[in-house]
């Protein structure tokens, strides 16, 4: 939806625009792609973006495990949702880059950890490529035409909000990223009627099973935090976890961070009270690292 | 055909029968089925066998046809040959599921009774149901007589089940000309079948909790490309695995069907006409009178739809002045689809004229003098008269 | 009877899955498998569940599993179950797992059948109550009342008008050796329903109530509670028809409906008499709950 405000701020200030998302077959919460193109003229190009002018990234904990600068143009801007300043985002080469704390201003202004009007206004400021008022028209038309009138207001102030809290400067290169490998057989290699035993390929375990390659602790945005002390082991929230991210022990249960998408799900059934409910920034320090990168 | 090698038992029995007989001489282990007038006789021969205690295999009376290829597709990926028939309707209502078995890779066998598709509706014979599915991925065969359609049940298992295959097939029958037409046919002896066709044993798709696999699965932009490469490679393999087969069968059973084509009295031909199903019959007939009367004409039969035998016909039609190709479907807005497909495979290799005709629509009778009007056309096209890309035979109004 | 406790440790529906945070129908997989083990073949339609849990080239189900189309999921288990007897493995369970579009909609048909039939397999119908793999499309199964995105809240329609389809009464009337509903709240409830079905020979039909938090405009993290209330205003019967004889597992307390309907977005256009009529509702299934009671002893 944030692509498609900015295309229509775009369209607001007699530009033609396109933006699309990558169709996924992630659900709510997982890691997204979306693109928009604007120009004064006609756009006909109907493929990805692979060189943008700007890169925004909804969430800095991707930053860890994808290069968000690989294909940003010489001189293009990364807008990050952080609440850190721009000399602190670690890329992998340094570039301008401008940061706000969009989930901070989505509590606040929407009571929600939805970051994709926020972080619009944050765009406007960094990128100064389309004046805010066009943004919050831009968000009225498409937040407005799915909440209402009201709910598209409340975006638009977050977006306000985000721009007038957005730092502008540069991020600190260095960053190296492991080249993401992918399985990509060509047609001999590619078992036929796509049947598949457990294999192991150059990028990992395919077949029955083997989803557990894929670590789902990247989409949270909040974390359970167990007191060990208070864990009855009644097992409860082991029963319930959607994403088997409760680990069984012997006096008690632990929290798998490299699954959990912060559902709350725990949280929630925890009759002793032994899980917290904590923002994932507060607490990701003291979580296992690779549970971030 | 060729002289018969061995001598096992001949009955006078229906195209209904053959087909149902052929799948009890290769031993599926399941046949899921629903009745539609004319392939009714294939599930209650089927039945029987079953119930008689011929036949060891599970019987589904399923409650659509969708259910019927979808209980074969489950079964086939299991890892168990199966059969089923159906006709017309009851093909559309599986169109969904042909692609899946295809997609899959999953060597079913499938007589279809060749009925008309409705509107309007009628019950007798056309190739407007098996046409529209020629882009699933299912080979197609024609047939001309219930020997051919018996004969054809057997090496369907064999092409389908070959590992450079590995793609489903229908064997195609006329309504009523075939399915419910008698004659005498030999029935092949079940040991000689069993040495020709061995036991289905995929390792390619199987569902087994001791060596789990994964079938089916949801798959993104990155590995389709290649899938359906994959599929066209199969339907390319089995050309040279149709003439094998063909081959191994005129060996050991003795009647030689051609492999891709058959041709008849093309020797010295100027003009042919292609055909498929039953017309090849009548048109063999006609061919040998217009020889009888000096008249330089072949004929051509068209007996695998897919994969499309191009090279077969480039060779075939060499020093003909002129082709007719018949068909008993239609393309709304084209032509013929086996006239349509012959230009295709044609071009760049011929320059004399191709012509279309139709002819037997929902069941019309296709008879000899409508036969010999496109041997007559032809040999008129041949000395440079002028005729329509398409030619409707037999239709009020349209009388060329 | 298995308590949570006893459940094995292992997982053979695992973690990574890309399904929602909160998703109930990752649950109810991900128990159902705890208790159907290894020695298992999984048969998914086109759903959330075959999209969430098989991207090629990864699964989250440790077992054989097989997807062929959306409305035939019963008749494909139904040829696993075949095949599987014809290469002589006939203690393997095949389990279908379908939501309610696909069970109690376009594979309604397919079901039937394979329920008169009495095809020896386990059918889950995880009742997410509307076409969430599409994007929150009503159902039959969706009850009345509930916004979706084509049962919108304009101004002259607000949210489904029909009340919800009982499948389990129409499995009933196949006869069929096990037809339960059961709710992901209620652990001993479930567990023992899952492995009844496991045990028994024939069509089994388990439809159980899993809480989607997009679909229902609700906190991931409120998902057990719903299915909790749920049952205890009534609105969610647990039952079980077995061998012909019908049981209520769980008298409700009939708590007011409101408190199930205000914590979910998808309710919050209702109007007081719509709430009546949901409530009205509540009251005349119990009473046909316990006529079934004495009719089917």
């Amino acid at each position: 939806m944030a692509a498609q405000a900015l295309a229509a701020a775009a369209f607001r200030e007699g530009n033609h625009a396109l933006a699309f998302p990558f169709f996924g077959a992630e659900r709510r919460g997982a890691p997204v792609l979306a693109f928009a193109r604007v120009d004064s003229k006609k756009i006909r190009q109907r493929t990805q973006v692979y060189k943008p002018d700007y890169v925004v990234v909804l969430d800095d904990k991707l930053m860890g495990y994808v290069d968000v600068t690989a294909g940003l143009k010489e001189g293009g801007t990364l807008v990050v949702n952080s609440p850190l300043p721009p000399e602190k985002i670690v890329t992998e080469r340094p570039v301008k880059c401008a940061t706000v704390d969009a989930t901070g201003v989505a509590l606040e202004v929407l009571g929600v950890p939805v970051t994709n009007s926020a972080i619009l206004g944050a765009f406007a400021k960094a990128t100064g490529q389309i004046k805010l008022e066009s943004v919050e028209k831009g968000i009225m038309d498409i937040f407005g035409a799915r909440l209402g009138e009201k709910g598209g207001r409340k975006n638009a102030d977050a977006a306000r909000k985000a721009f007038e809290k957005t730092t502008a400067g540069m991020s600190v290169g260095g960053r190296k990223f492991k080249p993401v490998k992918k399985w990509l057989p060509d047609y001999k290699e590619l078992p036929l009627s796509l049947g598949l035993r457990v294999t192991m390929t150059e990028a990992g375990r395919v077949g029955p099973g083997s989803f557990d390659v894929n670590k789902t602790g990247s989409w949270r945005t909040f974390a359970p935090v167990l007191d060990d002390a208070k864990c009855t082991n009644c097992l409860i929230c082991w029963f319930y976890c959607p994403d088997g991210a409760v680990v069984r022990g012997e006096k008690h249960v632990s929290v798998n961070y490299d699954y959990c998408k912060g559902c709350g799900v725990c949280v929630e059934v925890c009759a002793p009270k032994a899980l917290k409910w904590v923002r994932t920034e507060e607490v990701e320090e003291k979580l296992p690292s690779e549970a971030i990168a | 055909m060729m002289q018969m090698k061995t001598q096992t038992e001949k009955k006078v029995v229906t195209g209904d029968y053959a087909a149902a007989h052929g799948a009890l001489l290769a031993r599926p282990k399941l046949i899921a089925a629903y009745p539609i007038t004319p392939q009714t006789f294939i599930v209650e021969h089927m039945s029987e066998f079953i119930a008689d205690g011929k036949l060891d295999a599970d019987y589904m009376a399923v409650e659509s046809e969708h259910s019927a290829m979808s209980a074969c597709i489950a079964a086939e990926a299991t890892g168990v040959r199966t059969y089923t028939a159906t006709s017309s309707q009851g093909l559309a209502l599986m169109h969904e599921t042909l692609f899946v078995a295809a997609g899959l890779h999953l060597p079913i066998v499938m007589p279809v009774v060749n009925r008309t598709l409705a509107a309007p509706i009628g019950i007798w014979c056309e190739h407007n149901d098996t046409m529209p599915q020629r882009d699933t991925g299912w080979l197609q065969v024609y047939c001309e007589d219930n020997q051919e359609v018996l004969d054809m049940v057997i090496q369907a298992y064999k092409i389908a089940e070959d590992e450079r295959v590995l793609l489903p097939i229908m064997v195609n029958l006329d309504a009523f000309i075939l399915s419910h037409t008698v004659e005498p046919v030999d029935l092949l002896d079940q040991k000689m079948v069993d040495a020709f066709l061995p036991p289905y044993k995929p390792k390619h798709a199987y569902l087994d909790p001791s060596d789990p696999m994964v079938v089916g699965s949801f798959a993104p932009p990155e590995y389709i490309m290649e899938a359906r490469y994959q599929t066209e490679m199969s339907m390319q393999a089995a050309r040279e695995v149709i003439g094998e087969v063909t081959e191994e069968f005129a060996d050991k059973f003795g009647r030689d069907y051609g492999g891709l084509i058959d041709t008849y009295r093309m020797d010295d031909a100027e003009v042919a006409l292609m055909t498929l199903g039953t017309v090849t019959g009548t048109a063999r007939d006609v061919v040998d009178s217009f020889r009888a009367n000096g008249k330089k004409v072949g004929l051509i039969k068209l007996r695998f739809f897919r994969p499309f035998p191009a090279r077969e016909l480039i060779e075939a039609t060499k020093g003909l002045k002129a082709l007719g190709v018949y068909d008993r479907a239609i393309s709304f807005g084209s032509g013929g689809p086996s006239w349509i497909e012959t230009r295709h495979a044609l071009y760049g290799h011929t320059d004399i004229p191709v012509t279309g005709f139709l002819a037997g629509l929902g069941g019309r009778d296709v008879t000899p003098e409508n036969v010999g009007m496109m041997f007559d056309s032809l040999l008129g096209l041949a000395k440079g008269q002028g005729m329509p890309h398409v030619s409707w035979i037999g239709t009020r109004g349209v009388e060329p | 009877m298995t308590t949570v406790k006893e459940l094995p440790v292992q997982d053979y529906f695992t973690s990574g899955h890309t399904a929602c945070p909160g998703c109930g129908g990752a649950m109810v997989a991900r128990i159902a498998m705890k208790v159907f083990g290894p020695n298992t073949v999984v048969y998914h339609p086109a759903s959330c569940m075959l999209i969430f849990s098989s991207t090629y080239p990864n699964n989250a189900f440790k077992v054989p599993f097989l997807h062929v189309l959306f409305e035939n999921s019963a008749v494909c288990a139904a040829g696993i179950k075949r095949a599987l007897n014809r290469l002589g493995k006939s203690d393997v369970n095949v389990v279908a797992f379908a939501g309610d579009g696909g069970t109690a909609d376009i594979g309604l048909q397919a079901l039937s059948g394979a329920a008169e039939r009495n095809e020896d397999i386990i059918y889950i119908m995880y009742d997410n109550e509307a076409y969430m793999n599409t994007g929150i499309q009503r159902s039959s199964s969706t009850p009345f009342g509930a916004w979706t995105t084509t049962t919108p809240v304009g101004s002259v329609h607000a949210g489904k008008v029909e009340f919800k389809k009982d499948v389990p009464r129409i499995m009933m009337a196949h006869d069929v050796p096990y037809v339960a509903t059961a709710s992901i709240a209620y652990p001993t409830d479930f567990i023992k329903k899952l492995e009844k079905a496991k045990a028994k020979k024939g069509f089994r039909y388990l439809q159980v109530l899993a809480p989607c938090p997009t679909g229902w405009k609700a906190e991931s993290s409120k998902m057990v509670e719903l299915a909790r209330m749920a049952v205890e205003t009534g609105i969610w019967t647990l039952m079980e028809y077995e061998d012909g004889k019908y049981t209520v597992n769980r008298t409700p307390k009939f708590s007011p409906v409101q408190d199930y309907l205000k914590a979910q977005g998808r309710f919050k256009h209702l109007t007081p008499e719509d709430i009546k009529k949901i409530q009205d509702w509540v009251k005349s299934k119990w009473e046909k709950d316990k006529a079934l009671e004495q009719v089917y002893k």
